[in-house]
């Protein structure tokens, strides 16, 4: 029998019994477009996660001042260490021929006031660099000045939640507000843009390291942020920043640094693994509508009787027959999967379509997966009502007994 | 008809073709088993983190410098308005507290003769111990010295303590923390891990001594263990009081165990409710089952049914006869699978045997409500079907 004639055999039968095809054809339908669904949406937040990171550029490390030994510990995040990192430190780095961009990072909370109106919120000391690292935009006025490493200046630049907090629609560019115990001149607004990595920029203001120093009275960098010229140079550029530490303090390397790549490939793995079990949960209503398949087979099996024995008298072996009842079932299944990915697809684009800034989308691995599941089961759990088709004999089903 | 007649209709029915039967019920119990398996792990898992964080009691508020509503790093920033250790001295005061533990975390390199190991170094008071439910291999740890001008001792974690002596002893020798010199006077026991934090790869020293080596002027956090008589809000509102009259304006956050698990635990319990809701997908692809397995039976069915029309069943009759059908056959799968996933979590326990796990009546109930609510509607319309069927046509059944 040619593989079209099987098609059509199929086809004919599974459209003589519309009813009980079409309530397969959804049932494997749902499982096929939950599984796409749902993984859909933890690839959203990889995704989101990756664009985040793509926004800082994509060539920064992170050092941070301590180190610990600890297998499989996280860095130390608290920042603090025996031997600050410092600014001259930060400064040394810059003679690294591979780094383009070198932001130390002095952190600390302090209240905001402008008149009546104050905020509690966070400082960033930094320099002109860290504009580039991080890929700030600014909507109004001019970034820190040059000198911000060498003076401390009393100018920031602010968040545009902050700014609009404190002086309401009125331009802040050139205003007066209170930092501590300090005057700070507002020299620069910064562009209206949502969280970036837990970082709420728009609630921060942004001033010269040095002034943060003073504020802060602590010479205690809590970060360095280094942009690379190109991203091969890497692994040589964490050797040379590990030298160029150890030499200023007095040999040991008390650092620890991050790349982002490294960051980015953790986020993925843990994001990959949750939305693989997500699929994997999902994928159970594949399972229960297998079983569906198996059920239905077997009740066609019975119920087509005298037609197996007809074509089995007529020549049909029982490979044959057994053939027929497995493309019953992939045929059933095809277009099950067929009308889940439809609808899958069509849904996820409706939703992008309607909604730009939600990243979502089918990863490609779920969707192969969900097919071949679909085939796969749809095979085994006819595997056995075939199997009852094929040994049917001849003579008794045609005459109408089992 | 009697109730005892109509069930051996209904065992009838079922048992009249076995393996359709068993299939569909199979079929069902599959998604009945996903819902119960997932919410148990999603139970199990909110009990073990809750458990985590509350084997240091509950009676716990912890203070942090700065009052930003950045929740976390508040206390590792550098502020202007710092948190002191004369700040953790007076909150001893308080009659209501029980321990107070001042906390700097920081890292550094802890060195013995030529061995030298990068930890992290906690900086904190005595009550560490009771508070922190720590406990000794050896020696003692850090004394009830003033809390401003404490000996400069040291407690090291268990791996710590392996990576720099090894098999000898520590007791009584002089480490360098930082290239400040401090004396081991006691050894822990391995504690494992605490929110991805090694608890034994660590130096225990105390709080002022650490903000000296870590030139810090404020504590990263107070934590005031307090009476258990006494009210959460009315102790932290207390401290709040407290703190207030020294530094003269709110300018630190208070978080209470209490908010803090309540947040931890609806966060859990959304997910727990999430998984459960993954499995339901299984249960409809479930239903979608006994409906089409009940339409072909009610197909096949049409003579019979016919019969009985023609002696003066009615059709409400013959709706029950196929409703209570599809009843059956899912309070069947929701047993069936009640017991396939509570067998699947005691072996799941056998292999991992520190996982709580949690016998809820009341997820049994649900699954059997939940059953008999999903076969009664998959079972509508194919009774419906079978009730409107028109007995002579049925009769004569081609």
């Amino acid at each position: 029998m040619r593989l079209a004639d099987h098609w059509l055999f199929s086809y004919q039968a599974l459209v003589r019994h519309r009813l009980r095809s079409l309530m397969i054809l959804i049932a494997i339908a749902m499982g096929v477009s939950s599984v796409l669904l749902l993984t859909s949406i933890g690839e959203g937040a990889r995704l989101f996660i990756e664009q985040e990171f793509s926004a800082l550029g994509t060539k920064m490390l992170v050092v941070l001042p301590g180190k610990k030994e600890t297998t499989g510990g996280s860095p130390p995040i608290y920042g603090t260490s025996p031997r600050d990192l410092t600014i001259e430190d930060a400064q040394a780095l810059k003679r690294i021929s591979t780094i383009s961009h070198v932001a130390p990072i002095i952190a600390g909370t302090a209240s905001v006031s402008n008149l009546a109106v104050s905020r509690d919120i966070i400082i960033i000391g930094t320099n002109r660099d860290m504009f580039s690292v991080r890929n700030l935009k600014l909507q109004q006025g001019k970034m820190l000045p040059h000198s911000s490493e060498t003076r401390a200046n009393q100018v920031c630049v602010l968040g545009a939640k902050l700014a609009k907090e404190l002086f309401q629609n009125s331009s802040p560019i050139g205003q007066w507000l209170r930092i501590g115990e300090y005057r700070y001149r507002v020299i620069g607004l910064l562009e209206q843009r949502g969280e970036s990595l837990g970082l709420d920029l728009r609630d921060m203001a942004i001033i010269p390291v040095r002034s943060a120093q003073m504020l802060f009275n602590s010479p205690a960098l809590y970060r360095i942020l280094l942009q690379l010229k190109q991203t091969e140079f890497e692994s040589n550029t964490i050797k040379s920043v590990n030298n160029n530490v150890a030499k200023r303090h007095d040999g040991e390397a008390d650092i620890t640094i991050v790349s982002q790549d490294s960051m980015i490939s953790a986020f993925n793995k843990i994001l990959i693994g949750v939305t693989a079990s997500i699929g994997a949960i999902a994928a159970i209503s594949l399972v229960v509508a297998g079983i569906l398949i198996m059920n239905v087979s077997y009740i066609a099996v019975s119920q087509r009787q005298q037609e197996i024995g007809l074509l089995k008298s007529l020549g049909a072996s029982a490979k044959e027959v057994h053939r027929i009842f497995i493309i019953s079932s992939v045929v059933l299944t095809s277009f099950g999967t067929f009308a889940g990915l439809l609808f899958s697809y069509f849904l996820v684009f409706i939703v992008q379509y309607n909604f730009p800034d939600i990243p979502i989308a089918i990863p490609w691995w779920s969707t192969l997966a969900a097919i071949l599941m679909a085939f796969i089961l749809a095979i085994l759990f006819s595997w056995l009502p075939a199997n009852k088709a094929a040994s049917t004999d001849p003579i008794l089903a045609l005459r109408g007994e089992q | 008809m009697r109730l005892a007649d109509y069930l051996t209709w209904l065992y009838q029915a079922i048992n009249a073709h076995k393996r359709r039967t068993l299939l569909t019920v199979f079929g069902f119990s599959v998604g009945i088993s996903a819902v119960i398996l997932l919410n148990a792990i999603g139970e199990s898992l909110r009990q073990y983190i809750i458990q985590e964080f509350t084997q240091f009691g509950s009676h716990i508020v912890a203070v942090t410098p700065g009052k930003t509503e950045t929740i976390g790093i508040g206390g590792l920033l550098n502020t202007v308005r710092p948190l002191s250790l004369e700040d953790a001295v007076s909150l001893q005061r308080l009659p209501a507290a029980e321990h107070v533990v001042a906390v700097v975390m920081g890292t550094a390199q802890t060195k013995w003769f030529q061995r030298g190991r990068y930890t992290d170094v906690a900086g904190v008071t005595a009550p560490a111990i009771d508070a922190w439910k720590l406990t000794l291999v050896k020696g003692k740890f850090l004394p009830h010295d003033d809390m401003l001008t404490p000996r400069a001792f040291a407690v090291l974690g268990a791996t710590l303590k392996q990576e720099l002596f090894a098999n000898k002893a520590a007791i009584g020798e002089k480490v360098n923390i930082g290239n400040h010199s401090f004396r081991v006077i006691g050894v822990l026991k391995a504690k494992g891990e605490f929110m991805g934090i090694n608890l034994d790869d660590m130096v225990y020293i105390p709080a002022a001594k650490a903000l000296k080596l870590f030139n810090r002027n404020s504590l990263m956090e107070i934590d005031i263990f307090y009476h258990d008589n006494i009210e959460t809000d009315i102790f932290s509102e207390q401290v709040k009081q407290l703190l207030i009259a020294r530094h003269n304006s709110e300018d630190f956050t208070i978080v209470t165990q209490d908010d803090m698990l309540k947040s931890l635990d609806k966060i859990l319990r959304f997910v727990k409710y999430a998984a459960a809701g993954l499995g339901v997908i299984s249960l409809l692809v479930g239903s979608v089952g006994i409906i089409t397995i009940l339409t072909i039976t009610v197909t096949e069915r049409s003579k019979e049914i016919g019969l009985l029309r023609a002696i003066g069943f009615s059709s409400a009759q013959i709706r029950h006869f196929f409703l209570g059908e599809a009843v059956a056959l899912a309070l069947a799968s929701g047993i069936l699978g009640y017991i396939i996933a509570m067998s699947s979590l005691y072996i799941a326990k056998l292999f991992m045997p520190t996982i709580p796990i949690v016998f809820e009546p009341i997820v049994l109930l649900l699954a059997i409500g939940i059953s008999i609510v999903i076969g009664a509607l998959a079972g509508w319309r194919p009774a419906s079907k079978a009730a409107k069927l028109e007995p002579v046509l049925a009769l004569r059944a081609e």
